[in-house]
């Protein structure tokens, strides 16, 4: 391969072709199609699209379930990263240097697979466990009736004023895991050296997860975030096997409304033209996300 | 980096492996279907295999048991491709068969049906989705699908708990409300429902229907005018009224209509359930306790029902002859009466033939149904996509979220979108 | 919220302790708190398992919620058969194996080039990768259906694996650029001295420090992998091509579902990639191990 040691920086560009090379056939070349089909209409198959120009993207600005979707959006970039990440930080942190001390490395292990298990769950699977766990005759609320509190089983995905929580605590219950485990090998980077000299200052559990554990992980805290947030913008499958977006649109997000259109509707174009600008705002919030990090990284 | 070479050898050794699996040859006969195994039209369809089997020994038969969803949303992408079978089960109505059948993706079967005698076992009520135009709008054009057997709506109910109540089968709209009346008075929900799936439209769409004439179904169905509301708005305001009542509990909005409402009724907790003869295996197998049976929702002439899935030949199957042959079959009397007699809703069986109690049931009813033309087929057909839709607007009403004319104005507008462009 | 602040209060409330120092009453107050967390965490499984043991009937009659009335495989038995569970099994380790091997490498070359060798542009050339994380994947799946048609790899498990190792490389370049922004220079710097090419530092100096890090990547992308629906639906028709994933979808047919067939398939479709978890839990413990340079 490549033994020039002295081509300086450019060298280094070799070893970027075979992933680059991947990304255009893959995502670029795919990308551009699909917005040139955001300007036709197609039923799909082998019939000639037609082309209409900005109709698509008229028709959506004027779509009501497009807009509430992405104010449901908002609400899942919340249960998506927000929540995750603030109790993956805290389980992080209680896991390393709580119980690994006071018990032992294995505990530590064995909470870390547990939370990290609905992960791992098809998410296929995991809706209808969680159906059957959230239906109005369902367990939840067969306990709460067991014990007296009929005033509090609802009807948990069918009432539109609880179904977006019920869905936001599924999300949570899922990504929690994911956090944990980045911030988990983080903490082992960290220098143990540090976190001596801070209980020689007789700093609290607390003054150390604040001072030491938190600046420690910001390069995880940042991948975490930006990934987590990409994932809130594409929420998907959690949506599809929970309600299918209902009920009556409540918990509709814009990639459930493009999948529909694309794969139901047959409306090819007016799919591709939802998931052109759902691609566009992604990025703007990405690349947004991005520039806050080097800010951040630059002031250190 | 010896642990990944070595990772990645093998990885790309079996990958050889896996796509070095026999090619097909010629004599290999390619069939899919959906149903699942246990259900009476798999059994059958197997019986079918095994006799095309003894017919043609030097023939590889290669089944593959598809899902629904693969085929609903990935179809015309398959069948677009070389990977197609020499015959499949497809499902019918305008969004599915209709959209492959208008890209040109099926073979006309025409022909066929006259020669092999088709015409004979199959009036014409019964194959009145098998042809569709180049929109892909049911009722004229090409013959693409053949069906096998059938399926409609009707009320299941536990025979116990009327008799116990001391309430009969009703036999118009007006007694049917006062059964429900009398089970509420006894502090029974009466209805088994569930909005999440296509429960919710079952009931409504089987309320409509005993609204609806001959012409107001043919055009619905058809798209052939903008969307007629009367219909749909009583059976909105009997939804409503029912969930005020009580008849129909407001949690049917959390409920699917399978693995849900189906095991309120299976269990003994609701003594009707609205709802399809797909229900007929599970409920012969599960309800121990119970005596159950089924009646035909009141209704001057149209049921939800239509036949079922077709069985159809792709553009690019390379036995043809052989998938016809399967196909003759499968439509052959000893094999309808045998799926009858598994309990299924058989298409062109003897009733005189049937011992299977809900087998024979079943295709009596059917039979009652069909021959005076009143199939009304499913809300969900005339429109791509409609089925979401009904299930959003359907849960809307149910919960309180839409009125009955707030109902009926979404249902029309996307109706009347889709009916513009025909 | 609730459960952190109440989490931290307890934590709080328990200053002063030493590390390695095992004393208080207040650890094990922690201790059970986890185990409730723990316990909620994990209630979905324990009710697939609860379920796939059961008979249809005992399904019907007592809901799924209590305790099984019967001992009963064959919802287990039944959908291994009807689906021909072995050798969907053996395409999903196949796929996602052979997904995160070539993620790995990929994202690891593309990293090294980012992170390492800085290249000029290395940070917007992230940034454009990760727009294969930021698009839709519907939105990818037309198009690469016909790109698929006219090479011939429709319906090939090779066409899934190149696109999700593709996919999948974006988070991996992210991940491992930021580790390797952190590497100490001293290391690379010495090993020039001693005279060692660009590929031999990239494989052994950087690659077994990276391990832990790499063998993370690896997990994640085996098991995402593992649970992707859409595209092995769409790219996968013959069944023997077909993943695990995808294979659940038999139970959900348009009008049937069997409440105990589906735990059942639940839990064989989970087991595999817990037991992969399991594997690698000890190079996760050993986490990302590039020392703090000062």
């Amino acid at each position: 391969m490549d033994k020039s040691q002295n081509a300086g920086r450019a060298g280094y560009y070799l070893y970027m072709i075979p992933g680059m090379l991947g990304f255009i056939l893959v995502v670029l070349v795919p990308l551009i199609a699909n917005f040139a089909i955001s300007f036709t209409t197609w039923k799909g198959g082998n019939i000639a699209p037609r082309y209409v120009g900005i109709e698509n993207y008229q028709r959506l600005l004027a779509d009501t379930v497009f807009w509430s979707s992405i104010q449901h959006t908002v609400l899942f970039i919340i249960s998506m990263t927000i929540v995750p990440i603030l109790l993956g930080l805290v389980l992080a942190a209680v896991l390393f240097d709580y119980i690994s001390a006071q018990f032992s490395e294995t505990w530590s292990s064995f909470f870390r697979a547990g939370f990290y298990l609905p992960q791992i769950l098809p998410l296929t699977a995991a809706g209808v466990l969680w159906a059957w766990i959230l239906n109005p005759v369902g367990i939840i609320n067969a306990v709460l009736k067991g014990i007296g509190l009929d005033f509090l089983a609802k009807n948990w995905l069918g009432d539109a004023s609880f179904a977006l929580w019920a869905v936001s605590a599924v999300i949570v219950w899922v990504q929690v895991g994911y956090c944990l485990v980045v911030f988990m090998s983080g903490l082992a980077r960290v220098d143990p050296s540090l976190y001596e000299a801070a209980e020689l200052d007789n700093a609290s559990w607390f003054g150390r997860f604040r001072y030491i554990t938190i600046p420690m992980l910001m390069p995880e805290i940042f991948v975490v975030a930006l990934t987590t947030l990409i994932a809130a913008l594409k929420v998907f499958a959690p949506i599809y096997v929970l309600t299918s977006g209902g009920p009556d649109n409540a918990t509709t997000v814009p990639s459930y409304l493009s999948y529909y259109h694309f794969f139901t509707t047959n409306r090819v174009g007016y799919a591709a033209a939802i998931a052109t600008l759902q691609t566009v705002m992604t990025i703007v919030l990405g690349i947004a996300f991005l520039r806050m990090q080097s800010k951040q990284e630059g002031g250190r | 980096m010896n642990m990944f070479s070595k990772l990645a050898i093998s990885a790309g050794m079996s990958l050889l492996l896996a796509a070095g699996v026999a090619q097909a040859q010629n004599k290999t006969f390619n069939v899919w279907w959906y149903e699942l195994p246990d259900t009476p039209q798999a059994k059958a369809w197997t019986q079918a295999l095994g006799e095309l089997k003894a017919k043609h020994p030097d023939v590889t038969i290669n089944f593959e048991q598809k899902t629904f969803e693969q085929l609903q949303k990935a179809g015309s992408l398959i069948l677009n491709s070389d990977q197609a079978p020499d015959v499949l089960e497809y499902n019918k109505g305008n969004a599915t068969a209709g959209l492959v059948a208008s890209q040109g993706l099926l073979t006309p079967l025409d022909d066929e049906f006259k020669s092999r005698g088709w015409d004979k076992i199959l009036s014409d009520t019964k194959t009145q989705l098998s042809k569709y135009d180049q929109n892909g709008i049911y009722g004229s054009g090409p013959m693409i699908g053949i069906p096998a057997y059938a399926e409609f709506v009707s009320v299941f109910y536990n025979v116990d708990m009327f008799q116990a109540n001391g309430i009969k089968v009703p036999t118009t709209l007006e007694e049917f409300e006062a059964a429900l009346d009398a089970f509420k008075k006894k502090g029974i929900t009466p209805l088994a429902y569930g909005t999440v799936d296509s429960n919710g439209q079952h009931l409504l769409y089987t309320l409509a229907l005993t609204q609806a004439d001959d012409t107001w179904v043919k055009n619905y169905q058809g798209l052939k005018a903008a969307l007629d509301t009367k219909p749909f708005l009583f059976a909105a305001q009997k939804i409503v009224d029912w969930v005020n009542k009580g008849y129909i509990s407001k949690d049917s909005t959390g409920l699917k209509g399978t693995g849900g409402a189906d095991n309120l009724f299976s269990s003994g907790k609701s003594p009707m359930f609205v709802s399809g003869t797909w229900n007929n295996g599970n409920f012969a197998t599960n309800i121990k306790n119970f005596k159950w049976s089924q009646f035909v929702f009141p209704t001057p002439k149209y049921s939800t029902g239509s036949t079922g899935s077709m069985f159809m030949v792709p553009k690019s199957a390379k036995n043809k002859d052989l998938a016809e042959e399967f196909i003759g079959l499968v439509l052959s009397k000893e094999n309808q009466n045998a799926q009858a007699n598994l309990g299924g809703v058989a298409i062109a069986a003897d009733p005189a033939a049937i011992t299977d109690e809900v087998g024979k049931r079943n295709v009596e009813i059917f039979n009652q149904i069909s021959d005076k033309g009143g199939l009304g087929f499913y809300p969900d057909w005339p429109v791509p996509g409609y089925y979401e839709l009904l299930i959003q607007a359907t849960t809307g009403l149910v919960n309180g979220s839409s009125t009955p004319d707030q109902f009926v104005a979404r249902l029309k507008k996307a109706y009347d979108d889709v009916q513009a462009a025909q | 919220m609730t459960t952190t602040a109440s989490l931290s209060t307890e934590v709080v409330s328990d200053m002063h302790v030493h590390h390695g120092q095992k004393k208080g009453f207040a650890r094990w107050i922690v201790l059970a708190i986890l185990l409730v967390f723990l316990a909620a965490t994990l209630f979905p499984f324990l009710l697939a398992a609860l379920n796939a043991i059961k008979t249809p009937a005992d399904y019907a009659a007592n809901g799924p919620l209590a305790l099984p009335h019967s001992f009963d495989l064959t919802a287990l038995q039944n959908f291994w058969t009807t689906v021909d569970f072995t050798r969907k099994l053996f395409n999903s380790i196949l796929i996602s194996g052979c997904t995160a091997i070539l993620a790995v490498v990929l994202s690891l070359l593309n990293a090294y080039a980012i992170g390492i060798g800085r290249v000029r542009g290395g940070k917007a050339l992230l940034v454009v990768l990760l727009i294969s994380i930021m698009a839709p994947q519907e939105a990818l799946v037309y198009p690469l259906y016909y790109m698929a048609k006219q090479i011939g790899l429709f319906d090939s498990m090779l066409a899934v694996i190149l696109i999700f190792g593709v996919l999948h490389t974006a988070f991996g370049t992210y991940l491992l650029s930021s580790v390797l922004t952190t590497f100490p220079r001293e290391i690379i710097e010495a090993a020039l001295i001693d005279n060692a090419s660009r590929w031999q530092i990239l494989w052994k100096v950087i690659v077994p420090v990276l391990r832990p890090t790499l063998a993370v990547l690896a997990t994640f992308f085996f098991i995402w992998t593992w649970n992707e629906f859409l595209i092995p639906l769409v790219f996968l028709v013959s069944n023997n091509n077909q993943t695990v994933s995808v294979a659940m979808g038999v139970l959900s047919g348009a009008n049937t579902q069997d409440p105990t067939a589906i735990a059942a398939a639940s839990l064989l479709g989970v087991t595999p990639t817990v037991i992969f978890f399991l594997i690698f839990q000890r190079t996760l413990t050993r986490g990302v191990a590039v020392g703090a340079v000062k």
